[in-house]
């Protein structure tokens, strides 16, 4: 007792100085924290258009995260360091009982802000279109983050989030603001129709209507699982399978009507590359960093039989493009065309037969690993009142408001194209494959990292594999339908070039999913092959686009 | 009599029981042809059955009136294939009366087709009784290379009239068409059948298959993209020499597969779930095994052969004249029609035994079958055509080619998991369905011009 006494007044000075460096570090600390997390969740999202555009930057960001991560560390120490002194403070206030409340409330708000430990299972927004398997629980544990994100439906303002300070504040703020970019992306879409009607800029125009409609996919997403809520699991999972790639969907109508086929395939093609590839990549390669000792592991059978399909999809398009090659069909033109809508009913069947057999062997063989453990707990009972964030009707209305939204901005999109094409003098292969399907599937993207990030690599694959699927077996030979009942000629032949691609990439990730483990080498691969797919296409000068005829539209 | 009745009887639980095998039960005539492992106890096995069918060789269509109560359904169904089979026989001489009397060529075809199903289905019991007297390897030996007799003499006979192409393209259809009709109809079958559980069997043989036959894809790329990119050294006469070249090392990978597949017979490649029901029945059918006598089973293996080898040579006379009368190209004839019709037989064991959850059969009879025509039949004929002087190569032609590409890939993926349910079988009904579809709207160039060399 009488040492600590003699203790206090020898260390007066002591305490002064660590007073008045805790009072100068803290604010310091505070902002260090911010920048780093700032400058993570910036990074992330521009991670993908910066291994798109320059693939030295990758190297580069690289390095930068390893120093930020070292200046993590550095911080945590300092913080600790200071942490240690304020102990010694406490202490002494202890003895003197002395605001020792409020010091311990300083010391648990600063340290919930550096703590950037593991991000706690909290669930965060729930992009995911694709996720057939449990579609129902898989929504509800979402909907608690959505409180906050109603509100830009009403009045626009961007909000969501606030409220969300403590637990996994990292990943709060990553969540809030990928949201808010989006649904900052809004006003893009009327502007995109402002500038057309101002000027004749159809660059700007593509761009901005590109833009515009980011968000309204993401919406259209989030609406579409609303409204799975209200119609069960069943119904949930074909409305899920059916709308999951509307988007995409809508614009390849608009381009049919305007008859332009091979936009058509083209950016479907793209779409079925960057899901399989890019976003399965960047999904593999975050979550290997992320869980970086142990290797994560996805349901093989899922991402076996959606190999199989994508392999299935392939030979769909194999035969037409090689008939045509070897030009060996009986009737030049009418047999390539006679044949695809023959393989498209096929596939179509085919798809139907998936979902069928998904849905009846749901809950028996092919529920994903780590599903089922994880949804018991938060269970339906916690969720279930406050699920569903807005009424059956509201989510129709929305669907129906952003569908119309939708193809507003497609017909934009689809108008301008070709101008665009010259303005960026690019070819249209490019712009259809590589640029729209990644700028048009950012919202896809950021969920499936954000799953696989959180140890949910079923979800990812679901968001990305599935996709894939849905296009390849529902969405090309569903445009070759819509097209032989619109009059148009769109066929599976999609040129030896892009499918030799699709061959050979199908053939790369099967092999790459057939483990049913992942690792951020394996993502790192699969980026690395989009890159030169990439590539590819950018050296790649299509044939058929540069006479393509526009048909007035019908 | 009495013997008759009880075998009948046994034949009608046989046919009809396919829930989950325990001693009691009898599986069904055994047509496998690469069924290399247990060929004699399976045969032995089938035995009861086909006593009823003997009969028939004396010309009395017998069997199956009998079979009365349980699962008629199944009976009747088992009983029509067995009964049809059996009374399409006399096609065969109607063949050669219509082919003497009129001039109608796609008739002669049509009727030659129906009258060598039976007799494909015969040749392969014949071979079986022989398996008996000859020991598990001779008799798996017998098994490999008459399996697909059926194919061989009707490749034979069309290389001898010079129309390789038909040779190629019939052989080429016999592959598909196993490897994802009669694949893809065993797994939906049995899928069906038996829809609670996943239906497993031998992972390892369907991986060894499916390397051999992307070994035999890789022997028909080389000419054909040598062909193609135009860079053989010298034109035509390469990819000749090439195929003939490869052709020697397929059969020689074919005959090591062989050595490979007797010597380990009882190590690794056992089916699943195959030996334990064997062991009960081995004694008792022991005595009864062989329907026919050896020199019988010898004899009628060579009546067959003859027989098959008449109805081939109306079969590739007549092909070109039925293409026109039906107005389709003789490549969608030769890769879809005469394998469909010709396979009919082992297509129906197949998906007997798939339904009976004995899928490692099935699969010897569907991927086995592949395996032992794209391994052996292809290049024996690229080597039988060396010695007749034929032009004989392994340039199938790019679609072709990459048809056969495309196929392996698939069906080697969907088989790799080792497991089966109605959906994989009807992805490869569909994968058919579009295969068929193509070759349907597919000319083949070649085929065209072909020259037709009087038989010599």
């Amino acid at each position: 007792m009488g040492e600590r006494l003699q203790q206090q007044q020898s260390g007066r000075s002591m305490i002064l100085a660590a007073v008045a460096g805790v009072a100068l570090t803290a604010p310091l600390l505070g902002m260090m924290g911010f920048s780093f997390l700032a400058t993570l969740t910036l990074l992330f999202i521009s991670l993908p258009l910066l291994l798109l555009f320059s693939p030295l930057l990758l190297f580069v960001g690289l390095v930068f995260m390893v120093a930020l991560a070292g200046f993590a560390i550095a911080a945590t120490m300092a913080f600790a360091g200071v942490s240690a002194l304020a102990w010694i403070y406490r202490e002494i206030r202890d003895f003197r009982r002395f605001a020792t409340k409020m010091d311990y409330k300083q010391q648990v708000g600063a340290q919930s802000h550096v703590e950037m430990g593991s991000v706690e299972d909290r669930s965060m927004l729930d992009l995911d279109d694709e996720c057939l398997d449990s579609p129902g629980t898989e929504v509800q544990k979402t909907q608690v983050p959505f409180s906050g994100q109603q509100l830009p439906f009403s009045d626009g303002f961007p909000i969501g989030g606030n409220k969300m300070i403590r637990n996994g504040v990292y990943g709060s703020i990553k969540t809030v603001v990928f949201s808010n970019k989006l649904n900052l992306l809004m006003p893009f879409g009327p502007l995109a129709i402002l500038v057309h009607k101002l000027t004749t800029s159809n660059g700007w125009v593509f761009f901005l209507s590109l833009l515009g409609i980011t968000p309204l996919a993401e919406r259209l997403g989030y609406a579409t699982e609303q409204l799975a809520f209200y119609t069960g699991p069943t119904v949930g999972g074909l409305l899920n399978a059916t709308f999951g790639n509307a988007t995409e969907m809508i614009i390849s109508i608009y381009a049919l009507k305007s008859g332009m086929t091979r936009v058509v395939q083209l950016s479907l093609l793209g779409s079925i590359l960057s899901n399989m590839l890019l976003v399965l990549g960047c999904a593999f390669f975050c979550g290997g960093l992320a869980y970086h000792r142990k290797e994560q592991v996805f349901n093989k059978a899922t991402a076996v039989v959606n190999s199989g399909l994508l392999l299935m999809a392939v030979m769909g398009l194999l035969f037409p493009a090689v008939l045509h090659y070897t030009h060996t069909e009986r009737r030049a033109g009418k047999s390539e065309l006679a044949l695809s809508r023959f393989s498209s009913c096929i596939m179509l069947v085919a798809y139907a037969a998936y979902l069928f057999f998904q849905l009846r062997s749901q809950n028996d063989l092919y529920s994903p690993i780590d599903e089922e453990g994880s949804h018991h707990e938060e269970g339906s009972d916690n969720d279930e009142d406050e699920a569903p964030e807005i009424t059956k009707w509201e989510s129709v209305i929305w669907l129906t408001i952003l569908t119309a939204w939708i193809s507003i901005l497609s017909d934009y999109l689809v108008d301008t194209i070709q101008g665009a094409s010259e303005a960026w003098d690019l070819s249209i292969a490019f712009i259809s494959v590589i640029l729209l399907p990644i700028i048009g599937n950012a919202a896809e993207h950021a969920s499936a990292i954000m799953f696989a990030m959180k140890d949910k690599l079923d979800i990812s694959l679901g968001v990305a594999i599935g996709s894939s699927t849905q296009i390849s077996m529902f969405g090309i030979p569903f445009c070759v339908v819509i097209g032989w009942m619109m009059g148009r000629e769109m066929d599976l032949n999609f040129q030896l070039f892009e499918t030799a691609t699709l061959f050979i990439t199908v053939i790369v990730v099967a092999f790459f999913l057939q483990e049913g483990t992942s690792n951020y080498f394996k993502g790192l691969m699969l980026i690395l092959c989009y890159l030169i797919v990439a590539a590819s296409f950018f050296a790649h000068e299509d044939p058929t686009t540069t006479d393509q005829s526009k048909q007035p539209k019908t």
